[in-house]
């Protein structure tokens, strides 16, 4: 667990809700790293700009963070490291005097810190206690308490000055039980509930998380979790498996989805069930690793060479996503085809608060339906993509005796043998696209609207991840702003969402995506003829400030643009060591010495 | 005797194509062993060889090009009680899928993967293949191949393939028994067949096949690995050995999973979900 989770579970299990954000390099050790954790009573969506206390555990930390700090922002920071220049509360801790007095690495300065930060906040010290045991509960007696001590020093010494303490986490005493839960995390959970049985994905920032969760739940819960040797062997095996029956899945980023998209045709034409997990992050090709974008939304809708129906879902946060992915796995097998669950990096990897009773509810709760997919059938002889209707032909889980069929990537008749017949061919085209007149009538959902359109004189259009910021923006803004929220993005139906916006005629409506080219709003234009005009757009591979989104409705000059460090100033302050010349040709030299002591010792 | 035919439609390869021979070896093989089309999971790649798909019956996949060995590994995973075998050509498992096949062998699954060897691509008519010989011309070489031919014996032999063995198309009798022993086998087993491509290679005919291969002698031991490597390693002489070159014993990969008992695709729905949620509070 990283300390950042820790401190959040701190404050959930005080009773508060939290929203988590974490911003790190494409590096595996060094840069800059943060963690940024907002606490409240009340259900919260985003992160906040203005910060009420920080942590510096370098110089650095106070020079790029220094622009959203205030007078009341309290500054936890070394001493003999740096003096903070400006007027802050102040707390010096001495940690690099703890961390030679107890022989200790620098990762164990977090947990003095953490200490410390629960000290200034007015939290209960025997929270953070019970968090360590659990956590180090395998390593033994020693390591706990030698942890535990390491927290109360951070405690006392925070302690002991005569600052005003706030009271942000002060123990609440009834509380519903909360999960801290990411979004990659509730997919996780969403399939489980979903009884997906085989999962398989290839690593990549930012899906890969879900890949480690379920490898490491899969011995409990029976799931079969691969790592395959590239995307197209992924979705590929996961293919043959949905096709002898079990529910299956796969997850990535852009570039092994675009790897993927032969296979989702394939899927279209065989009508085979499949669900895609998509964590955007920013393209194009390898882009920026480990930041966040909704640059993909365009391609997955059209991903696939061919015309076959697919069905794309963008939850806007971990409850949503959970609900959702359940529902994606229920989606792909009653029409037999793709269904993508659209993420992004900041979704997939920001932590939030949720009511664990009513995860439980829903994943206890849920009845799978399999729609037509059937381990017996009583038709002779058996028509694997008999016309039906509503699209959906009868699908047998192979096995039956006296039964066989192919699931054929050529164009079949009715059995599924291979044709080249024109008028097949025509069967067969309208037979998978009635599929979509079929979702939109049974399974399609609206856009959820918050606040009230009635009263509302400006309207926000959005999708995905960017809900929290908004939902955030609006308890800053008053009841003249309401927001339309779209989960259910790819097929749209145009009439009812004609309808909805004419409710919306006369007033401002601004769409809001983290991507350059608007591309929900070319989506929309595209579905319903529909023509968003304004547009805020970000697409610095940061997700939305609410307090961004509040100035720009209200035609302020941004609050989270007015004293942000220049490029200049925040190479100078992150500046990496390493990246020096001296330095390096120092590592070096470490190196080759090493090896040389390696090699006189082997011989 | 089930009442289920392995025969399809009629099949439309060339007339005097090695595929002829190569399906009656699988068909023969098949009922041999007392398969039907409904006990058989068969995952066909895309091209001559995968066309068969049509013309034998079978609970089957024809996916995408290169694609069918992890089509079929998905296949087994989720019911591993199905004996699953994969038809392709050359191009398919050792170019566009040459990937998927180191890995499968690596992995040992238990797979049976029957390889048309012709040596082109004779659905595109007529392009040159991975396996064909170095300055071989074809239409996309015009001025010969440039690249050496990828070995699939020595390939599948270092990459932990637990049966690997070559056939010929025109002899079919001999066919059937490797193609028997394949699948019989527990892990991943490779059946290479050499074939001619009577429309698009005027080198590499039943006459060229005659000349250049022969049958292992009884005396080959295909327990020792060295021994089999030596032997696929012939075809830089232009020898090709007709046999099995190397059989071991070894775990499968779906032996390895612990948390599989009975198959993936009827067991019963897990919904102890609590330890998993409570985690993360």
């Amino acid at each position: 667990m990283t300390s950042g989770l820790v401190f959040s579970k701190i404050a959930t299990r005080s009773g508060y809700h939290i929203f988590d954000y974490t911003e790190y390099p494409s590096l595996i050790r060094g840069g800059h790293n943060t963690y940024e954790v907002l606490v409240s009573d009340d259900e919260v969506h985003g992160p906040k700009w203005d910060i009420d206390l920080l942590v510096c555990l370098n110089k650095a930390t106070f020079d790029l963070h220094q622009y959203r700090l205030t007078d009341k922002s309290m500054l936890i920071y070394d001493p003999e490291m740096f003096e903070p220049d400006g007027s802050y509360v102040k707390v010096p801790i001495g940690f690099t005097k703890i961390k030679k007095e107890q022989k200790i690495d620098q990762m164990m300065v977090n947990t003095i810190a953490i200490g410390a930060s629960v000290a200034m906040l007015g939290g209960n010290l025997s929270v953070f206690e019970s968090i360590i045991q659990q956590q180090f509960d395998k390593k033994g007696k020693e390591v706990i308490d030698f942890n535990l001590q390491l927290a109360k020093i951070g405690f006392d010494e925070a302690t002991k000055n005569d600052i005003q303490k706030l009271e942000i986490l002060k123990k609440k005493d009834v509380a519903k039980t909360k999960m801290v839960v990411t979004g990659n995390e509730a997919f996780s959970l969403g399939t489980m509930a979903a009884d997906c049985r085989y999962y398989a994905a290839y690593p990549m920032t930012p899906a890969s998380t879900v890949l480690g969760v379920l490898a490491a739940w899969q011995y409990k819960n029976k799931m079969i979790v691969r790592h395959p040797e590239d995307e197209l062997s992924v979705i590929n095996s996961a293919l043959g498996a949905s096709y002898a029956g079990v529910r299956s899945a796969v997850g990535t980023s852009g570039g092994g989805f675009a790897l993927m998209s032969e296979a989702l045709s394939y899927a279209g034409i065989a009508e085979i069930p499949i669900v895609v997990f998509l964590a955007m992050r920013s393209g194009p090709a390898t882009g920026m690793p480990t930041w966040t974008e909704q640059g993909d939304l365009l391609f997955a809708v059209h991903a696939g060479h061919g015309e076959f129906p697919k069905i794309v879902l963008t939850p806007g946060d971990p409850e949503e996503m959970i609900a959702l992915t359940i529902k994606a796995f229920d989606l792909a097998d009653i029409y037999q085809t793709p269904v993508l669950i659209v993420s992004d990096k900041f979704l997939s990897e920001s932590h939030k608060a949720v009511i664990k009773e009513e995860v439980d509810k829903q994943m206890n709760e849920h009845v799978i339906d399999r729609g037509k997919i059937v381990a017996d059938t009583n038709a002779s002889p058996y028509l694997r993509y008999k016309h039906e209707e509503d699209g959906i032909s009868e699908m047998l889980i192979p096995g039956k005796k006296g039964v066989f069929y192919q699931a054929n990537s050529y164009e079949h008749i009715e059995d599924s043998h291979t044709t080249e017949s024109g008028e097949e061919r025509i069967k067969q085209v309208q037979k998978r696209n009635a599929k979509t007149n079929t979702y939109l009538k049974n399974h399609f959902e609206l856009p959820k609207v918050f606040g009230e359109l009635k009263d509302a004189k400006t309207v926000l259009v959005s999708y995905g991840s960017n809900k929290g910021p908004i939902l955030d923006a609006l308890t800053m803004l008053d009841s003249s702003v309401a927001f339309i929220h779209f989960t259910h993005v790819y097929p749209l139906p145009q009439e009812p969402i004609k309808k909805l916006f004419e409710r919306c005629a006369g007033k401002r409506i601004i769409h809001i995506e983290t991507n350059s080219h608007g591309q929900f709003a070319q989506l929309l234009r595209m579905q319903t003829g529909i023509n968003l005009k304004e547009q805020l757009l970000k697409y610095d591979g940061r997700p939305f400030w609410p307090e961004e989104i509040r100035d720009y409705v209200l035609g302020k000059k941004a609050q989270t643009v007015e004293k942000k460090p220049t490029d200049q100033e925040v190479k100078s302050a992150a500046k990496d060591k390493r990246n020096t010349k001296e330095t390096i040709s120092q590592q070096e030299k470490d190196l080759l010495n090493k090896l040389k002591v390696f090699s006189k010792d082997t011989k | 005797m089930s009442n289920i035919s392995f025969d399809g439609y009629a099949p439309t390869w060339c007339p005097g194509c090695g595929d002829w021979g190569i399906r009656v070896g699988i068909k023969s093989a098949l009922e041999q062993l007392e398969f039907d089309p409904s006990t058989i999971g068969i995952s066909f790649d895309i091209g001559c060889s995968g066309n068969m798909n049509d013309f034998i019956n079978g609970y089957a996949t024809h996916g995408l090009h290169g694609r069918s060995i992890p089509t079929a590994v998905g296949m087994k995973c989720a019911n591993h009680q199905m004996k699953t075998i994969v038809i392709g050509g050359d191009g398919g498992i050792y170019g566009e899928g040459g990937n998927h096949f180191l890995h499968a062998c690596r992995g040992n699954h238990d797979i049976t993967v029957i390889v048309h060897d012709n040596m082109v691509y004779g659905l595109t008519t007529g392009q040159v293949a991975p396996t064909a010989k170095k300055g071989y011309k074809s239409k996309s070489t015009p001025q010969g191949i440039i690249e050496v031919p990828v070995n699939p014996l020595a390939l599948a032999i270092t990459q932990g393939a637990t049966f690997v063995s070559q056939g010929f198309a025109g002899d079919a009798r001999s066919l059937i028994e490797i193609i028997k022993a394949a699948i019989t086998h527990q892990g991943f087993s490779l059946v290479n067949i050499l074939q001619p491509c009577v429309t698009f290679n005027k080198i590499n005919t039943y006459q060229y096949y005659l000349k250049h291969t022969y049958k292992l002698p009884k005396e080959h031991k295909s327990s020792d690995k060295k021994e089999a490597l030596a032997k696929s390693m012939e075809v830089q002489e232009e020898k090709f050995p007709i046999g099995i070159l190397y059989q071991e014993k070894k775990p499968v990969y779906h032996e390895c999973i612990p948390q599989l008992e009975g198959p993936l695709s009827k067991r019963k729905r897990f919904t102890d979900f609590e330890p998993f949620t409570s985690s993360f509070v």
